[in-house]
């Protein structure tokens, strides 16, 4: 049995944490809803699907839909549209 | 951690075994065994440089990577402080835009990035361009692409699961480093060829492992490089929808010397696998639904023949490993660029 010794941890300091998500929205009747689809497969039609129903059980209305490449980052302005013309985003579909 | 400096661990005694639990309590390590780093080791590693001098944020985690953690990474990995110039270049290459590192991390495809080192460093640092150059029994390629790995693992956060969602792994995400032959290329180096004029530079491109290419008897380019367009044009790879993708072609030393011995040069490669790597269009519709093709391929007939990748520059071609008749292709994940920085050899 050797020595205690001393080891450093391998992860790093954590940076700037990315923006956090807006806070649930209580109520959505009369609230505008936007999808986000990713362009996988099926992702459109499982949101619209999603989106569709939300609007027939609450009251809400579908603002707008957007489309983005899912290996990238949605562009800037894609982001600043959303932000101004809905209340809340159904975003995204894995494989 | 969140502070600024690396957290510091008691270890039970300075052995592997010992640092693999302790390791395994956090969630940290590839699985196999790794050398401790203690202050001695990683300031032996940094041979003197700055270890606070902050390379990169890579994410998922938003890790932050200074030298020193770098450096502690390379000690583990198995590293001498040689490599450590080529590790910290790998870095800022990782962080850069068009490589999109985020995304290489949070596919399903099986992508790693390939760390091709060129010039003088692979000599000094004793890199293998040469037999074997892919695989294992050099310490340099081995621990310089293991430290890659634990680095995206730790600082990044890529861990299958929370980090890393690829469906099957790969053997390449282990670890994937080769240097170039540049010895043996026809054609001079491969990082002077993309613009960087250094002495000592590496390349990643973030793709599959290599896809073999076998000819034994061909004596004119065109034989031996209608094998390399037929690995390129199948179905499987990402390449066939996402045409910005790109391919690297590591040709070995005696497939490159039969084209440039009948006057073809980096170019002329490029250009006649652009033309004879390629698939039916309507094969190609019948495949994928949803294709990420440039317009002019959209615009095709479906009789028509489309090349794997929308431009010929998408095909990198340069020289790895010794005698035998055996290259390789390693098609893209798609949706990245590779990227060559200059190595800081200090």
């Amino acid at each position: 049995m050797g020595e205690q010794t001393k080891v450093y941890a391998p992860d790093g300091a954590v940076g700037s944490p990315a923006a956090a998500p807006a806070p649930p929205v209580p109520v959505l009747t009369g609230k505008r809803i936007g999808i986000l689809d990713n362009a996988k497969p099926n992702a459109g039609a499982l949101l619209e699907r999603l989106a569709q129903r939300l609007v027939s059980r609450t009251g809400a209305v579908l603002g707008l839909v957007e489309t983005k490449n899912a290996a990238l980052a949605a562009p800037d302005e894609v982001i600043a549209r959303l932000q101004s013309e809905v209340d809340l985003v159904l975003a995204g579909s894995a494989d | 951690m969140t502070g600024d400096a690396p957290l510091l661990l008691d270890l039970t005694e300075d052995d592997p075994c010992a640092l693999m639990q302790l390791y395994d309590e956090h969630g940290w390590g590839d699985g196999l065994p790794m050398v401790p780093p203690t202050p001695q080791r990683v300031e032996t590693m940094l041979a003197g440089t700055d270890p606070d001098d902050k390379i990169a944020v890579l994410p998922p985690r938003s890790g932050i990577a200074t030298r020193r953690v770098i450096a502690i990474n390379a000690v583990l990995a198995g590293c001498e402080p040689a490599q450590l110039p080529v590790v910290v270049a790998a870095v800022r290459a990782l962080a850069s835009p068009e490589l999109n590192v985020r995304g290489v991390n949070a596919t399903t495809h099986c992508a790693a990035p390939l760390l091709i080192v060129h010039g003088d460093v692979a000599e000094s640092a004793g890199y293998n361009s040469g037999l074997g150059a892919f695989g294992p029994g050099n310490r340099a390629n081995a621990s310089t692409g293991r430290a890659v790995r634990l680095i995206l693992m730790h600082v990044a956060g890529a861990r299958p699961g929370p980090g890393d969602a690829s469906t099957q792994g790969g053997p390449a995400k282990y670890s994937y480093c080769v240097a170039e032959n540049t010895a043996r290329s026809p054609w001079g180096g491969y990082a002077a060829s993309v613009g960087v004029e250094s002495a000592s530079a590496v390349t990643l491109h973030c793709g599959e492992a290599p896809h073999n290419v076998h000819d034994m008897e061909s004596s004119d380019p065109a034989p031996i490089l209608d094998k390399v367009a037929s690995a390129m044009a199948t179905l499987g790879q990402n390449n066939a929808p996402i045409s910005s993708s790109e391919y690297f072609v590591a040709l070995c030393p005696e497939h490159a010397a039969v084209c440039a011995s009948a006057g073809w040069t980096r170019g002329h490669v490029s250009s006649y696998l652009f033309n004879r790597a390629t698939l039916p269009v309507a094969e190609l519709r019948r495949a994928f639904g949803l294709r990420a093709w440039a317009p002019w391929q959209q615009a095709l007939a479906d009789d028509d023949r489309v090349s794997m990748t929308e431009h010929p520059d998408n095909i990198k071609v340069l020289v790895v490993g010794g005698a035998g008749k055996h290259s390789s292709v390693i098609p893209s994940w798609g949706m990245t660029k590779s990227v060559t920085v200059a190595v800081d050899v200090q």
